[in-house]
This record gives structure tokens, C-alpha cells and sequence, in this order.
């Protein structure tokens, strides 16, 4: 009885939210105890960042805040307000997947594919801060984020060959 | 959130160039996973949709007196209470072992049953209507291991079972007492392993969607078998299968966890039913280690009998697994274990005695290796014991014993392809093992080691689970005015790339371009019935059917362009995406053309293929020989090299060299993948997985306690394909995936002892119980003999 | 999945902004990186009527070299701690624990402040509602008595922070802003051993800074004991500060994590100065890595193990500095 009566009646608080997502400015009205993940799926429909476990144990989540990598659902909406927020939706440019993503596709770095949009976002991070990481510096930069498919060996293959590939980054 | 969405989209020239079978194709549904386009249950729009929480037993064990659900009901927001009286249809996926409820009627069995579930307007309300659910109970004794639940005055979790045994499986194939007479050497331990379970990354998840006016239920669901999930839906809703329709949409792995209809999806529809309108139920991470399914804590007694020069004579094992509350799976698992003893090796004799039994811990069930891989750690294990004592190499010891395909062994089991020597000669020359195994010395506090071991596993059970009388498989391609070929299956993908299989073998037998196809898989509306993703069965069975469809189709087509080039079908030079008459380049015609013709007077063409076990590979008739019978066993050896930290007890796996018999790799890239996942899998269950209760209570129910390797620890595993040729798998494939896992731990057992001089009988392989048994206490290393010989 | 419960957000923009609504506010609590307290806020451990967002501080982020003493702002992200010139190079126990926090995902959003203010944890804790609910909590919430010493009158959740020790083996200092203003104290001295209440931090204090001496004649590491090799909490975790000068050892810092309710400083070490480390010395160090151990059943792995890796760990960290300053 006593949740019960603890709730609301008419719900959350909520304030305004100013940020960028995937390079469009936004302004939202959202609760303050909104996670980021939650925005991002339910309010955006940004469904490629996932959820897979109960506090932050997985990786799968993850997104980009101003480029750095950022557990999505350890992480209030607001808490990222005034930042640039990339999602594994960003990614391909008018269609065509970025290297990465190719990388994944073609050497086979996702099978499920359920921890794929977090750990490309992971490396995406990874790559722009050092391009041409050995396996050892891609297995620590990953190790945050779970794969339960892969045995992660063909995922370390794709960050590689990604990293070879040379394109120019953001 | 249809369908339609999964179609394969393959663009640029890199897809475009191989061809077929063999090929390292990419997933065909691989750029929506990468784009995270891919929409998996808890990802489909459903505007306004309810949503669903679940009351579960607190208690371990208890007679429920009563569930008072009057006040949740009462709750603003809340627009449905559905309990155990809402259902009282036991379901369970063997027919002749149905004995659970969506929610619990009258008795709850373990922390976690559901009890009572609630839809409503948003998650906050829905808590709190589950926090106005009153119990009343009785509680009862409450058992936590299979001894526990044996003891002659233990109370019984369900009424038929008497000792709280689920099944009991005797059987014996040759004679055992002569085979061990005969031996020179003849040694018995007992091996212990952990409980551990699938750790999917995707939770559980379902949507229900309930058209009232029509009495109409559709649900998505986080499924590996929508055809079981669909009998079992109208069976406990008690409504017409036609009325159902059930959908699959991406999938995040399965690994066993999902072969089988669980709770989670008849609640989610009796709620939906019940609300008259949409319900989303999501699991979290705690609720979905709770639905568990995983493989069963287990002691197994093994004995073995050798000669001199390495040949196995006998082999005696009694396996006692901890099955948890209910049957699910339960007894193909204690069935598993004992035929598929064989079939690896060549074994004059083997007698096996199992006891499936029940306990108040989440129901067990089926995890890749189903039921193979801790009585494999067993014989692996006591294998490479003894071969030492005979001062016998283990890899030499393995080659004595070797089977010789095409043969039947004992047990009735018929092995038509064998690549194991293959496999057995890669890993020697890849490890270095000849140079290398007993030399690589100790570097300080660091112990080395380098251990292998051997595996296989069926490609589909070849009796199915439910007796219908249907083909095994079906397959449909539909072709129509667009001369696009159309793949209709119920497969599931669950990530293991089975659509992408299936792609490869139409385009195989075609000739065709993959862009010209696409494949829409699992609605239960649109795609023909399929068993499902367990039992390592879709590459071998569904391939079959998808290569007989597409020759039955290219029949037609065949008959078509001879039709529009006028000459006769033999005349016919089939080239994929042209037609041409033999001998005579220049006159050709293109595909499209072809198919114009195809579709005069008839119109869209749908053409079936199927796939069926010929009864001869249904097992013998003795009893117990239908068990574990395959068309196809894959193979595997596995080589694993580890340091020690001897000071902290902590084993660092440098590298794993794996050889897979898969009869032919029709995607090579995906059967890496395969071999890799499953070897790693193994390292999980063998150095750091083991679920853990208290009084019943599932201690380490999330991803931190529970703990899945990370890329950090785990090892380079290189991979190395055998092609056996398997003559009836599609293109002699056979199966890829569950295979490679039972043999690391046996692998890294033996490589901790070059380590450390001690040879681990208990999984997990923590660094507590190296350190303690670096400290001479004896049982870090192995279980106390606690098994009664025939008890029960 | 479990939603956060319902919370008013508030973004001061200065720390003495976030103490003052801290005293406004009575049911509140500061919002570091979020890597811990969300995960437990959504656990339902937590439930402030009012988070107060200390993201937006700029004054709590810089690193700075002052008087001999690195100066590090308690919003410095681990990842930013560990890639600081000064701290890899001089403050090598320092850099080693951070990186050894969780996953890097992680140590890209926690913070130091946050680190060494990490609640307690505990098997019978670090549980969903439902989970405690069943198990009818226990006294660190919501219950009465202690899960993991039946008859304790006190809470063994263990502290299990990583930076904490490495920073009191390298004799740091903690700057404090309260409502009466700012005071200055040994680390060693932020923490009790006790559960519940593990932090000394009166009501609405926020931890502003860690001042760290750079005496480059003092070498240091840290070792954590853990299952995986990322995302575990430490089962056990040492940092060992050493001064030697030719063949006597001179000074010596040992702390531990993992294994109290508190960081652990190792005492009776005074009597192996003016000496060599032999192995009676190794010994001493041993011991007392046992005499200050108080790992109790609130971790799934075995307490004897993580008791006597402590030693071990102690042993190993301090010979392989010794022999590294020869």
C-alpha cells in the first residue's frame, strides 16, 4: 500500500532537456529521474542501444557523450544536457555503413547482434582516439562490454580491420 | 515489427562476388544488426501498451492457501490480475512430462515461481499493485540438492514422482563386467560440476496483442521454437491454434534458454486476454536468471576400463543431476548423458545409470552440449588420468580409440562421417604439442600447461519431440512476377546465422545472385511450421529441406526456359541467372525471363521441399537405442594452453587451438564464429559460471556475480575446419555449434595439472580452488565419493 | 526493468552551491558519475527525494601540482586520473588503481570522489527489492540484523573501492566542504569500519579534492584480486608505498580494500625501517596483512582465500618494490 500512495498523482517532474542527438539539436520536456537510455528508446524510438541486464554489468548500452563512451542506462538524461550524444543510429552516412559497422558485418563481429550497437560504440570511441590499436590495446579498451555469441575473437578481427582501413574519423 | 522486416538486403559488390555454399558470406540480416535497424521483442512499437509485472514465490518450497489479488484489481491503472486460476492447463515441452503452471496453482516450488501477474498502465503501477497481493501459505520442507531431495522421508515436489526422481535411466549396451575383466587398468573417480546457465544478452521478453472482437492472440516473443510456444499457448489458453498467431522477431542468442515455451510468454498472453488489449512484459536481468533452463548441477561416478596399450575395454557411469522444480527438458538431458557416452569413441561396452531429480532450485533444461558436457568433462578427465599412469600420450590414447565411419556403435547410433583423426592431427601440429606438451616448464610463480581433449554432438535429435507424423522439416519458396525468390521458413534465427544458411544452400542449388533472395522467417501466418533452433537440427534438416526446394524449383524453371527456348529440358544449360542451350551460348535467356515463363497460366509459384530422418536413423530397437540418435555427430578436439599464477591461483588461458568436423562448412566465416562462441562458452562453465543459492535464493542472479568472461581474459582461439563429407547432411554438413564446447574443461583441467601438479575433478576452476589446493587441501580438487552405487 | 524511483534533479553550478542546497534539501544525495548509485537507485537501495547533480561543477575537475603535492579534484574521472602525466609517472599505485575500476566504459563516467565515497557492499545488499524483500533485508537496510554474521550487532558490508587504498598508502589528504566551510584530514581518516555508516562526512560535507605528496623517493603499486579481468569489484585489492635508500628500507605504506568495511592501513610496519627487507621482515608484513583483515561471507568467493591472497599480495607487491628500488 505505502508504493502506492507514495506515487505521484500526476506523475513526474519534468524539465526541459537540451542536447544533441546524432547531430540534431533537441529540446524535451523529461522527468528528472529519466535514464538516458530511457530517452533515448522511448522518447527518440532509438531503439539500437539496448538493455541487457540490471545495472550496468553488460556494456550494451553504451553510447557516445561528446565521444566518449557512456553506459546509457548508469546515466540520467539530464546529466548529459548541453552534450552531443551519438547512438549506434549515427553511424551510417546516407545509407552506407561507416567502416566499423562493415567491419562487424563482413568479419563477423556479431552474431546475435544484441551486444553490437554497444560494443561498435565502444570502438568507434576506441578509434578516434587511437586508430591503429594492437589486439591487447582493443581487447582492454572492449573489456567493459559482455558478447555472449562470439567468444569476442571475431570481434577483435573487426575492430582490427577496421582500424586498417584507415578511414578518416570524426 | 513484421516480418517483412527481416528480409536480407545485401548491396555492394563484396556480398555480390562468392557464391553458394562455401562461401564466407556475411549474415544476410547482419547490416541491420551493425545499423541497430534490427528489432528484437523489447524494441517493437506498441503504442500504449500495458505493462506487465509478475509476482513470484518468495518461498522456496510452499502449499499457497491463498492469493488475494482484490485490493491489486482495485488499484487506479491497473487493467488486469491474472493467477493460477486463470490457468489450469500444465504445460511442458515432453508431452509425457507436462507438470508446470504459468502461474502457480496451489503450490510453489522455487524462489521465483510466478504466482500472480498484473498489466497496467505504467511500471510504477504495476509494482505496486504486485506489493497488494496478499499470500497466504503453508510453507514445506524445501530441498536444494539432488541428495537432499532423495532422502527416503523427503517431501515429494509433485505427487508421481516417489524419491522426488524425475526419471531414472539403467541401461547397459555390451558387457561391461567382461570389458572391465579384461583390463589391464581399471580406475573409477567422481567429477562434480557447477550449475550454469545461458546468460543470453538479450533478457526475456514478450508482447501480446489480444483482437477482441475476433478472439485473436498474437505474440511476439524472445523465442528459439515459436511452434512450441504456439501449441502450448492454445493448449493453456485453451484456444484454437488457428486463432494464434505467434511471430519471432530478432533474436539476442538463446544458447538452450529459449527451446522451450516458458512461463513469461503464456502470462504475458493470458494478461493480454485478460485486458482485452496490448501487453508488454520485459524481464530483468535477475527475473530472466530465474527462468533458468540452464545445465543441471551434477555428479558423475565414472569408471573406465583400459589395456595396456590404451584401449578403452569398459566404461561404467552413474550421473545424478539436480533438475530443479520441473520436468521441462529434464529427462532428454539424463537420457543425453548416457547414450551419448558413445558415439565419440570406439567402446565395447558401456552401462549407464542416471537419476534425473527434482529440487526447489529454478527448473533446469537445455544449454548448448545439451546433456554431453559434464559426463565428457568426466571421461575426458579420467581418460588422460589413466593414459598417464599407462605413461601414454593423451593425444595417442584418443587415436587408439577411434571409431571407424561409416559403423553403428552399441548403442545403435549409426555414425556415417568420423573426421576426429583429422581433427586430432591439427591440433597436435598447430599446439605444438609434440615439442611443447610436458616441457614448457615453470617461469618463476607462473606455472605452464597444455591439456586436450575431444567432443562431438548430434545434428538434431532423428526422433522429434512431438510425434506428429510430419516431415522433420519444410521448407517453402515462393516465386513470383518480380523474379525474387522468396524463402519461407520457420527456423529460427537466434543468432547463430541459420537464415543465412539456408540463403546459401537456395542460391547453391539456384545459381542465382543473393540478392535475388530473400528469406522471411517465423510467422506462425505466413512461414511453414518448424521445430525449431535446438538440437543443433536447423543446418542439417532445414538445409536438406531448403536444397530439395530449390530443386524442385529449378525443375520447373528448367522446364520453363526449355518451353521458351523451344528445345527440350535436357537441352537445357541451367547457368543460375540465365538459360542457355547447350552448346549454344548465344541463345539464352535471362532469369527474368525464365520466370515470366514459369508463371504462364500458373501464376505465383510456391514450391515445398522437406526434410525426414529415414526410420533406420531413429535408433536401434533395444531399449534406450532411440535415444541420441543422429543422422550426423559432429567432432571436435581442442587443445588449450594456460599459465598459473601459482601465488593467487589464478589460470590465464593463452590460446586455444580448435578442429571442427562439421562435414562441410557451408559458410566457413560462421562456423569459426560458431566454434569460437562454443569453446569460450566452455571456459565460462569451467573456470568462473556457477549459479549459486542460498535456502533456494539464486544469489548471483545478474552479469557481475554471475561471470561471463570478458574479452580481457578470454583467449585467441584459432579454428580449423574439417570436412568429413557427411553423406546425407546438404553438401555433407553437419552440425557446428555445440560440438566444440564439452571438451575444454577436461582440455583446461589437464593443462592446470602440467601447471600445478594438481588435476581438478570440480567445475567451476576458481583461483580459490587452485590456491586452496596449491595449499594441500584435497577437496579443492575433487568431490568426496558421496555416490551410492544404484541407489534409488 | 526496474525504473528509477521518483527524484527532483538539481544541477548546482559550484560546490558551494551543491552544499547549500544539500542543506535545503534533507533527503538528498550527491550524483557523481552515476556508475554506482544509479545501478542502486534503480535496485530500490536508494530513495532521495532530491539528487543533486554535481556534473556541472567545474571546480571539482582540475589536477593541478601545488607545493610539492598533486592536487586532484574529486570529479576527475578515473580515466582522466590515470592518464595524467604526473600520476602515471610519480603516483604509479594510484594510476594502476584506477585503471583496475570496473570496465573503462565505466572509469570514463566514475569519478575519484565517487570512488572513494563507493557504498558498502554486500551479497545480501547489492540485491533487487523483491530479492531483500524475500530474504527480509537486513539491518543496512530496510531489516534488523546482520546476513552475514548472524549474531553482529554491526554491518560487515565491505568497502570495496580501489582508488582509496592506493591514496592512503601514498599518505594522501582529502579537502572537505561543509556547511561550515572547508577543513582538510588524512584520507585514512574519511572512513570507519562500520557498514552503514563507512564515511565520517557529516550531513551535506562534499569531498572537493585529494592532495597527494610527489616524493619520487617513495615507489608504490596496487594489486587487485578479482575473478575476471574487467568489471569485478575487488575480492581483494593492495597498494604498497616503499622508500628504500641502499639496502635499508626506509619507509613503508600498505593499505588494502576489499576486506573491511573501511580501506584498511597496515599498522606495526615501524619496526622494519633502518633495515633491510629480509623474509622475517616479509613475514612481519604478512601478519599484519591478517591482523587487519576482516573479510567477512559478503562476497560469493571464499573468505579464507580472500584472507590469505591479502598476505600474499602484501609479500609480493612489497619484494617486487624493494628489488625494483635497487
Amino acid at each position: 500500500m505505502a508504493a502506492a500512495t507514495r506515487r505521484r498523482k500526476e506523475g513526474h517532474v519534468k524539465t526541459i532537456l537540451r542536447l544533441s542527438v546524432n547531430g540534431k539539436p533537441r529540446e524535451d520536456a523529461v522527468a528528472d529521474n529519466t535514464l538516458l537510455l530511457d530517452y533515448l528508446r522511448d522518447a527518440l524510438g532509438l531503439t539500437g542501444t539496448k538493455q541487457g541486464c540490471d545495472g550496468g554489468e553488460c556494456g550494451a548500452c553504451t553510447v557516445l557523450v561528446d565521444g566518449q563512451p557512456r553506459l546509457a542506462c548508469s546515466t540520467l538524461a539530464h546529466s548529459v544536457a548541453g552534450s552531443a550524444v551519438e547512438t549506434i543510429e549515427s553511424l551510417s552516412h546516407e545509407g552506407k555503413l561507416s567502416q566499423l559497422q562493415r567491419a562487424f558485418h563482413e568479419h563477423l563481429g556479431s552474431q546475435c547482434g544484441f551486444c553490437t550497437p554497444g560494443m561498435i560504440m565502444t570502438a568507434e570511441a576506441l578509434l578516434r582516439s587511437k586508430p591503429a590499436p594492437d589486439r591487447g590495446e582493443i581487447r582492454a579498451a572492449l573489456a567493459g562490454n559482455l558478447c555472449r555469441c562470439t567468444g569476442y575473437v571475431k570481434i577483435v578481427d573487426s575492430v582490427a580491420a577496421a582500424s586498417r582501413c584507415g578511414e578518416p574519423r570524426a | 515489427m513484421n516480418a517483412p522486416e527481416q528480409k536480407a538486403l545485401l548491396r555492394g559488390a563484396k556480398a555480390r562476388a562468392p557464391h553458394g555454399v562455401g562461401a564466407r558470406l556475411p549474415f544476410v540480416d547482419g547490416v541491420e544488426k551493425v545499423t541497430g535497424a534490427a528489432r528484437y521483442t523489447a524494441d517493437l512499437p506498441a503504442a500504449g501498451a500495458l505493462v506487465a509485472k509478475i509476482l513470484r514465490s518468495p518461498y522456496a518450497h510452499a502449499e499457497l492457501l491463498e492469493v488475494d489479488v482484490s485490493a491489486a484489481r482495485q488499484l487506479p491503472g491497473v487493467r488486469a490480475v491474472v493467477t493460477g486460476d486463470d490457468c489450469d492447463m500444465p504445460y511442458g515441452v515432453i508431452p509425457i512430462a507436462q507438470n508446470e503452471f504459468p502461474l502457480a496453482r496451489g503450490r510453489v516450488r522455487y524462489v521465483g515461481d510466478p504466482i500472480a501477474a498484473v498489466a497496467a498502465v505504467d511500471e510504477q503501477t504495476a509494482t505496486a499493485a504486485l506489493a497488494l497481493i496478499r499470500l497466504r501459505v503453508r510453507e514445506l520442507p524445501a530441498y536444494f540438492t539432488a541428495a537432499a531431495a532423495r532422502q527416503p522421508e523427503a517431501v515429494l515436489l509433485h505427487d508421481n514422482k516417489p524419491g522426488n526422481i524425475e526419471r531414472a535411466v539403467h541401461n547397459e549396451f555390451g558387457d561391461t563386467a567382461a570389458g572391465f575383466a579384461a583390463a589391464d587398468l581399471v580406475r573409477e573417480e567422481n567429477y562434480d560440476c557447477a550449475e550454469v546457465h545461458h546468460a543470453m544478452m538479450e533478457p526475456n521478453a514478450a508482447l501480446a496483442v489480444w483482437d477482441y472482437e475476433r478472439g485473436h492472440l498474437t505474440l511476439w516473443s524472445v523465442t528459439q521454437v515459436p511452434y512450441y510456444v504456439h501449441l502450448t499457448l492454445a493448449r493453456c489458453l485453451k484456444m484454437e491454434a488457428a486463432h494464434i498467431r505467434v511471430i519471432k522477431p530478432f533474436i539476442g542468442g538463446g544458447f538452450g534458454h529459449r527451446t522451450e515455451c516458458l512461463n513469461f510468454e503464456v502470462i504475458c498472453a493470458l494478461l493480454a486476454r485478460a485486458a482485452r488489449g496490448t501487453v508488454r512484459l520485459q524481464q530483468t536481468r535477475e527475473e530472466t536468471f530465474l527462468a533458468h533452463r540452464g545445465r543441471p548441477e551434477s555428479q558423475v561416478r565414472m569408471k573406465l576400463g583400459l589395456s595396456r596399450d590404451g584401449r578403452l575395454t569398459a566404461c561404467e557411469a552413474e550421473v545424478v543431476q539436480r533438475g530443479g522444480a520441473y520436468g521441462g527438458y529434464g529427462l532428454v538431458t539424463i537420457l543425453y548423458a548416457g547414450a551419448l557416452l558413445n558415439g565419440l569413441y570406439d567402446i565395447p561396452a558401456v552401462k549407464y545409470d542416471g537419476y534425473r531429480v527434482y529440487a526447489n532450485t529454478p527448473a533446469c533444461g537445455a544449454m548448448r552440449g545439451h546433456g554431453t558436457v559434464n559426463i565428457r568433462f568426466a571421461f575426458e578427465s579420467l581418460l588422460d588420468t589413466m593414459a598417464a599412469e599407462l605413461g601414454l600420450d593423451p593425444i595417442e590414447v584418443r587415436r587408439r580409440n577411434l571409431l571407424q565411419a561409416p559403423t553403428d556403435t552399441i548403442n545403435g547410433l549409426k555414425i556415417t562421417s568420423y573426421g576426429l583423426p583429422e581433427c586430432l592431427d591439427w591440433i597436435e601440429a598447430a599446439s605444438g604439442w609434440k615439442e611443447r606438451k610436458g616441457k614448457l616448464g615453470r617461469d618463476g610463480n607462473i606455472g605452464r600447461g597444455l591439456g586436450m581433449a575431444c567432443s562431438h554432438f548430434v545434428s538434431g535429435s532423428a526422433k522429434p519431440v512431438h510425434w506428429s507424423g510430419e516431415p522433420h522439416a519444410v521448407i517453402t519458396l515462393k516465386l513470383d512476377f518480380d523474379a525474387a525468390v522468396t524463402i519461407l521458413t520457420g527456423a529460427s534465427d537466434i543468432g547463430q546465422g541459420s537464415s543465412t544458411i539456408i540463403t546459401q544452400v537456395v542460391a547453391e542449388v539456384l545459381g542465382i545472385d543473393y540478392s535475388r533472395i530473400r528469406v522471411i522467417a517465423n510467422d506462425s501466418a505466413i512461414t511453414p511450421k518448424d521445430n525449431g533452433s535446438y538440437s543443433s537440427r536447423v543446418t542439417y534438416m532445414v538445409g536438406n529441406a531448403a536444397a530439395q526446394a530449390a530443386e524442385n524449383l529449378k525443375r520447373l524453371l528448367v522446364a520453363a526456359a526449355a518451353q521458351r527456348l523451344e528445345v527440350s529440358e535436357a537441352e537445357v544449360d541451367w547457368l543460375g541467372e540465365a538459360a542457355a542451350v547447350v552448346g549454344e551460348a548465344g541463345r539464352q535467356i535471362g532469369f527474368a525471363e525464365v520466370v515470366e515463363q514459369a508463371l504462364v497460366a500458373t501464376g505465383t509459384l510456391h514450391v515445398k521441399g522437406s526434410f525426414t530422418c529415414p526410420p533406420e536413423f531413429q535408433g536401434g530397437k533395444q531399449r534406450g537405442g532411440a535415444v541420441g540418435s543422429s543422422m550426423g555427430f559432429s567432432y571436435a578436439a581442442q587443445a588449450v594452453e594456460v599459465s598459473v599464477d601459482l601465488d593467487l591461483g589464478k589460470i590465464i588461458v593463452e590460446k586455444v587451438w580448435a578442429a571442427l568436423d562439421c562435414g562441410f562448412a557451408i559458410n566457413p566465416m560462421s562456423v569459426e564464429g560458431q566454434v569460437q562462441g562454443a569453446v569460450w562458452m566452455g571456459m565460462g562453465q569451467a573456470m568462473s559460471e556457477e549459479t549459486v543459492y542460498e535456502n533456494g535464493r539464486h544469489k548471483a542472479a545478474n552479469l557481475l556475480d554471475y561471470r561471463v568472461p570478458t574479452m580481457a581474459e578470454s583467449p585467441e582461439i584459432e579454428v580449423h575446419i574439417v570436412e568429413s563429407i557427411d553423406p546425407n547432411g546438404p553438401f555433407g554438413a553437419k552440425e557446428a555449434s555445440e560440438g566444440p564446447l564439452a571438451g575444454f574443461m577436461s582440455a583446461l583441467a589437464a593443462a592446470v595439472e602440467e601447471a600445478t601438479g594438481q588435476r581438478f575433478r570440480i567445475l567451476p576452476i576458481t583461483p580459490a580452488r587452485v590456491f586452496a589446493a596449491l595449499a594441500d587441501q584435497p577437496d579443492a580438487v575433487a568431490p568426496a565419493p558421496t555416490l551410492a552405487r544404484g541407489a534409488a | 526493468m526496474n525504473a528509477l524511483p521518483d527524484f527532483q534533479l538539481l544541477r548546482p553550478a559550484t560546490a558551494a552551491d551543491a552544499v547549500r542546497l544539500h542543506g535545503l534539501h534533507a533527503a538528498s544525495r550527491y550524483l557523481a558519475g552515476g556508475t554506482d548509485l544509479l545501478p542502486n537507485l534503480r535496485r530500490g537501495l536508494l530513495k532521495p527525494a532530491v539528487v543533486i547533480d554535481l556534473a556541472g561543477i567545474d571546480d571539482l575537475r582540475g589536477i593541478a601540482e601545488v607545493d610539492g603535492l598533486l592536487r586532484i579534484g574529486a570529479g576527475v574521472t578515473l580515466t582522466s586520473l590515470a592518464a595524467h602525466a604526473a600520476v602515471r609517472v610519480r603516483l604509479p599505485a594510484l594510476a594502476e588503481a584506477a585503471l583496475a575500476v570496473a570496465g573503462p566504459t565505466h572509469r570514463g563516467a566514475a569519478t575519484l570522489g565517487g570512488n572513494l565515497c563507493l557504498d558498502t557492499r554486500c551479497t545480501y545488499y547489492n540485491q533487487s527489492e523483491t530479492w531483500r524483500a524475500g530474504n527480509s533485508y537486513c539491518m543496512k537496510l530496510d531489516g534488523v540484523g546482520c546476513r552475514v554474521a548472524k549474531k553482529s550487532k554491526r554491518c560487515y558490508a565491505a568497502f570495496s573501492g580501489d582508488v582509496a587504498p592506493a591514496l592512503i598508502a601514498l599518505a594522501a589528504e582529502v579537502e572537505i566542504l561543509g556547511p561550515q566551510g572547508p577543513r582538510r584530514q588524512p584520507l585514512i581518516e574519511l572512513y570507519r569500519d562500520d557498514g552503514m555508516a563507512w564515511l565520517t562526512l557529516a550531513p551535506g560535507e562534499l569531498l572537493l579534492a585529494v592532495r597527494v605528496p610527489l616524493d619520487d623517493a617513495w615507489r608504490s603499486s596496487y594489486e587487485k584480486l578479482r575473478v575476471r579481468g574487467a568489471i569485478d569489484f575487488p575480492l581483494a585489492g593492495l597498494a604498497v608505498a616503499l622508500r628504500r635508500e641502499n639496502a635499508l628500507l626506509t619507509g613503508l605504506r600498505i593499505a588494502c580494500t576489499g576486506v573491511a568495511s573501511q580501506p584498511l592501513a597496515l599498522d606495526g610496519l615501524a619496526g622494519l625501517l633502518g633495515k633491510p627487507l629480509d623474509a622475517a621482515a616479509l613475514a612481519v608484513i604478512a601478519e599484519q596483512a591478517d591482523l587487519a583483515n576482516r573479510a567477512m561471507k559478503t562476497t560469493l568467493v571464499d573468505v579464507l582465500y580472500r584472507r590469505r591472497v591479502t598476505q600474499v599480495l602484501a609479500k609480493r607487491l612489497t619484494q617486487r618494490l624493494w628489488e625494483a628500488a635497487a
